[in-house]
């Protein structure tokens, strides 16, 4: 299972991460510096981003959907490497605060050969903990499916086989995402499946599924991520640490107990004592090299706190270019007009469209959602929702304004929506307002009257312009 | 072929675009109340940050600098509520379908991760002074930290809900803003005192509270969703008055731990008051900021909205009981930002119903309860 290696792996870094602590607080108090504290709180922290990694890819599996939660837990992940991403950033400001207060007062390690074994000893763990991560974090899984490009090597959209099922009929479409939670009022029990089981529920009931281990793959790749970040970070640390105390035991000339030196490098007054203490350029080793370390860290994490920000944003996933699947949309037959797409991603390859189709009646709407469903299958979409709206004969081909939008005094309450002004043309009995179109974008190129469509989208253009102005 | 029209609006110079993108954000944020004040506390404390450090460089006084940075540090959480009212006004575009009105929740988020690091930050530094007691100048430290209670409870009767009072030791003076987290009408409250560095030199912070009014999501707010602490109005007043008070109990309570461990200090040369009281103080900002977390990673994670949670059972049943409705299946509300919930379900139909009276109806039922965007498919039952 893909789970496993990943749990057992954040257990056992974990594990020596925390027992390191220990050993470094014990140290610390034995030689009483204040150094070596800090820098176990660091590693303190560091426990911290696994716990957040592990309960995140615990609640992860967690994919059952439940009363509350009906997509399951599977953003988890997403949330879990944007907190730990969030940490990191927090924890290199602290750095940089630290840094440059040793920088204004420079002071030098008691007992730097302690402090190096220490060093070591951690830069050892945090080694381990890279090789861990980093095969795991930095390859990707996951096959390209045709018919579209892929944005990082990191997303790759998991098409599944539904290809070969072929039929997205709608009478197979208890499409289930997660699990099977039909009804309401039923009560499921909540059993913990693992990975293949609820992989195998999830991609359209398909079980054929040979590369099932890499199911969790960009959900997960992004909290392993978040991890590995964490883990270079310390490792940076260490090595600080390390170079830090060998130069200091190598080329500093410290006072000796006895005789009278002054440290020219903390006091500013020049003395003409004959036993200064060494080279001051060594104390400022330390801040240096810790706000080199910082920017390393901060240019490496600026793309997981992007990408885990973009997914909790709701954003269109990067494989996916509006346009292009609106109009494929709509050159499918039966297809008059596309309202409310929306496309977003719930967490890795799982994405989720939902849109409004204005088809002519029930009776040929069956075959259309059986295309548009393909069509979407096509795309690596698989929980799709389409509501479809038929073509009401009283109203002209006014195709721009969905039937069901919300009415007229919803309009300043629609979520990023226009303003409530009136509608300069009015549908017949219809309540919808160009509110719901400056949501999206919206193209006709449907055949039956061309010449008609010109008009009415360039007032819908003109109301959507002067709505989304007005909204601002 | 030849290029049909040419587009030169596309090569216009960087500098002049900046230029117009900063003027219309400014705009957008002074046009906005809550966003207005956010910016004016935002430039107050960056102002204050200033005068600190440049006043601790030219003194030579680490602990004012390193507290100046202190505020840097908190001026990013304001930064990141500023900017999330700012970015949670664009339009949708082709890649953000919702638009950008997430930042908000988001920011909100972020927020409340940057206060538990720095509660985390903050208890680390009372341990490591309880193990090592620094030499602490206490002569001026009641008076200061009876001026940071006295600006945190002017703090609670000016901007209702929060008040961040700040005071200094060496500076000695006194000011007070509020943190405003940009998704959350909050009031939120708690008090951390923070020691300085190795010169004695002992500040506190009472009262670091934030609240935020959302003009877009309906101006209702978020904690309206939950029953617990609400300023809903269907809410009874005593609940909401309850939970107000407690905000105000625990911001409180960081000031007046503060005066504690100041009097110990000073009366029972006590010295290790001083980095228990800043212990307790980081667990009462953990403490206070977990409601918050929860919420939003609720919206986060599409949880059902809470405040939807006993009236969908009942949307379920008055669907099913539609004429030709057979079965309502996967069923999915969540929230996109304050206040506005989106839903998704499917419908398993009789082939001789009619789908367009189901739809309607449908949508009634759910917008009666408060869902303005609905996606209903309809799937008809093979016969």
């Amino acid at each position: 299972m893909a789970c496993e290696p990943n749990r057992v792996r954040l257990l056992c870094m974990l594990s020596l991460t925390f027992g390191f602590f220990i050993v470094e607080v014990v140290v610390s108090r034995i030689t009483s510096s204040l150094s070596m504290l800090s820098d176990s709180f660091h590693m303190l922290s560091d426990v911290i981003a696994l716990v957040v990694a592990l309960v995140a890819v615990r609640f992860a599996e967690k994919t059952q959907a439940t009363n509350k939660n009906t997509f399951g837990w599977i953003r988890a992940e997403v949330m879990g490497a944007l907190v730990n991403a969030v940490f990191l950033t927090a924890l290199c400001f602290t750095i940089v605060l630290e840094a440059i207060e040793r920088f204004t007062e420079p002071h030098e390690i008691d007992s730097p050969e302690v402090v190096a074994g220490v060093g070591a000893a951690g830069l050892l763990i945090n080694l381990l903990g890279l090789c861990l991560f980093h095969g795991h974090a930095g390859g990707g899984h996951g096959h390209s499916h045709g018919g579209h490009s892929h944005g990082s090597k990191n997303k790759r959209s998991k098409a599944g086989k539904s290809q070969k099922a072929g039929n997205g009929s709608s009478g197979e479409e208890t499409n289930n995402l997660v699990g099977n939670h039909n009804s309401p009022g039923e009560t499921r029990p909540r059993n913990e499946i693992n990975c293949k089981d609820s992989a195998e529920v999830q991609m359209n009931g398909n079980t054929h599924f040979d590369e099932m281990d890499h199911e969790h793959d960009s959900s997960s790749q992004l909290n392993m991520r978040g991890v590995f970040l964490h883990v270079l970070g310390d490792a940076l640390g260490s090595v600080i640490v390390v170079v830090n105390a060998l130069v200091l035991i190598f080329v500093w000339q410290p006072c000796k107990a006895g005789e009278m030196c002054v440290n020219p490098c903390i006091n500013t007054h020049t003395t003409d004592h004959k036993h200064t203490a060494g080279p001051c350029w060594v104390l400022y080793l330390d801040p240096t090299l810790c706000l080199i370390m910082v920017c390393i860290l901060l240019y490496t994490t600026y793309p997981l706190l992007k990408e885990s920000a973009l997914i909790l944003l709701q954003t269109v996933p990067k494989q996916i270019n509006m346009h292009r699947v609106n109009e494929r949309l709509l050159s499918l037959d039966g297809v008059l007009a596309i309202h409310e797409l929306h496309i977003w991603q719930l967490a890795g390859s799982r994405i989720i469209a939902t849109a409004h189709i204005k088809c002519h009646d029930p009776t040929s709407y069956m075959e259309v959602a059986k295309r548009i469903k393909d069509f979407f299958h096509d795309e690596g979409i698989h929980a799709t929702t389409i509501q479809p709206e038929f073509v009401t004969f009283n109203s002209e081909s006014r195709d721009s304004l969905c039937e069901l939008s919300c009415r007229t005094q919803c309009a300043p309450k629609l979520c990023c929506g226009s303003a409530d002004k009136p509608n300069a043309d009015k549908k017949a009995g219809s309540d919808s307002k160009a509110a719901a179109s400056a949501l999206e974008v919206i193209s006709e190129t449907s055949e039956q009257a061309a010449a008609v469509q010109v008009r009415p989208r360039a007032d819908a253009e003109v109301t959507v312009a002067r709505e989304v102005e007005s909204s601002l | 072929m030849l290029p049909l029209s040419i587009k030169d609006d596309e090569y216009k110079p960087a500098k002049f675009n900046l230029l117009v993108k900063l003027s219309g954000w400014f705009r957008s944020i002074l046009a906005d109340k809550t966003s207005r004040n956010l910016f004016f506390f935002l430039c107050l404390n960056l102002s204050f940050a200033f005068v600190e450090l440049m006043y601790g460089i030219w003194s030579n006084s680490l602990g004012l600098i390193s507290d100046s940075f202190h505020m840097f540090f908190d001026c990013t959480a304001l930064l990141a509520g500023l900017a999330a009212s700012v970015i949670s006004r664009w339009r949708s575009n082709d890649s953000f379908s919702y638009g950008y009105v997430r930042a908000e929740v988001l920011a909100g988020f972020v927020n409340g991760l940057f206060l538990i690091f720095t509660a985390f930050f903050i208890f680390s530094e009372g341990v490591e002074r309880a193990l090592e007691p620094p030499d602490v100048h206490h002569e001026r430290l009641l008076p200061v930290s009876v001026a940071g209670l006295l600006v945190n409870l002017v703090g609670i009767f000016v901007f209702q809900h929060g008040g961040h009072g700040h005071s200094h030791g060496e500076g000695g003076h006194g000011h007070s803003h509020s943190l405003f987290n940009g998704s959350l009408n909050h009031g939120h409250r708690h008090g951390h005192s923070h020691d300085g560095h190795g010169h004695g030199h002992e500040h506190s912070h009472g009262g670091h509270g934030h609240s935020h009014e959302e003009p877009h999501c309906h101006g209702k707010s978020l904690t309206q969703s939950i029953p617990i602490c609400g300023h809903h109005k269907h809410n009874s007043d005593q609940q909401s008055d309850v939970c107000v008070l407690l905000h105000i109990i625990a911001d409180t309570l960081g000031s007046i731990g503060v005066i504690i461990s100041a009097l110990l200090m000073q009366k029972y040369e006590l010295m290790i008051a001083d980095p228990i009281c800043s212990m307790l103080i980081a667990l009462l900002i953990g403490v206070s900021v977990v409601p918050l977390l929860k919420e939003s990673i609720g919206i986060l994670m599409q949880r059902t909205p809470p405040s939807l949670d006993q009236a969908l059972p009942e949307c379920y049943q008055r669907v099913q009981q539609l004429q030709g409705v057979y079965n309502l299946q996967e069923p999915h509300f969540w929230t996109l930002c304050t206040d506005v919930y989106i839903g998704t379900l499917k419908l398993l139909v009789a082939p001789d119903a009619d789908t367009r009276w189901i739809l309607s109806q449908t949508h009634n039922i759910f917008t009666q309860a408060g869902v303005r965007q609905l996606y209903v498919q309809i799937d008809t039952a093979a016969m």
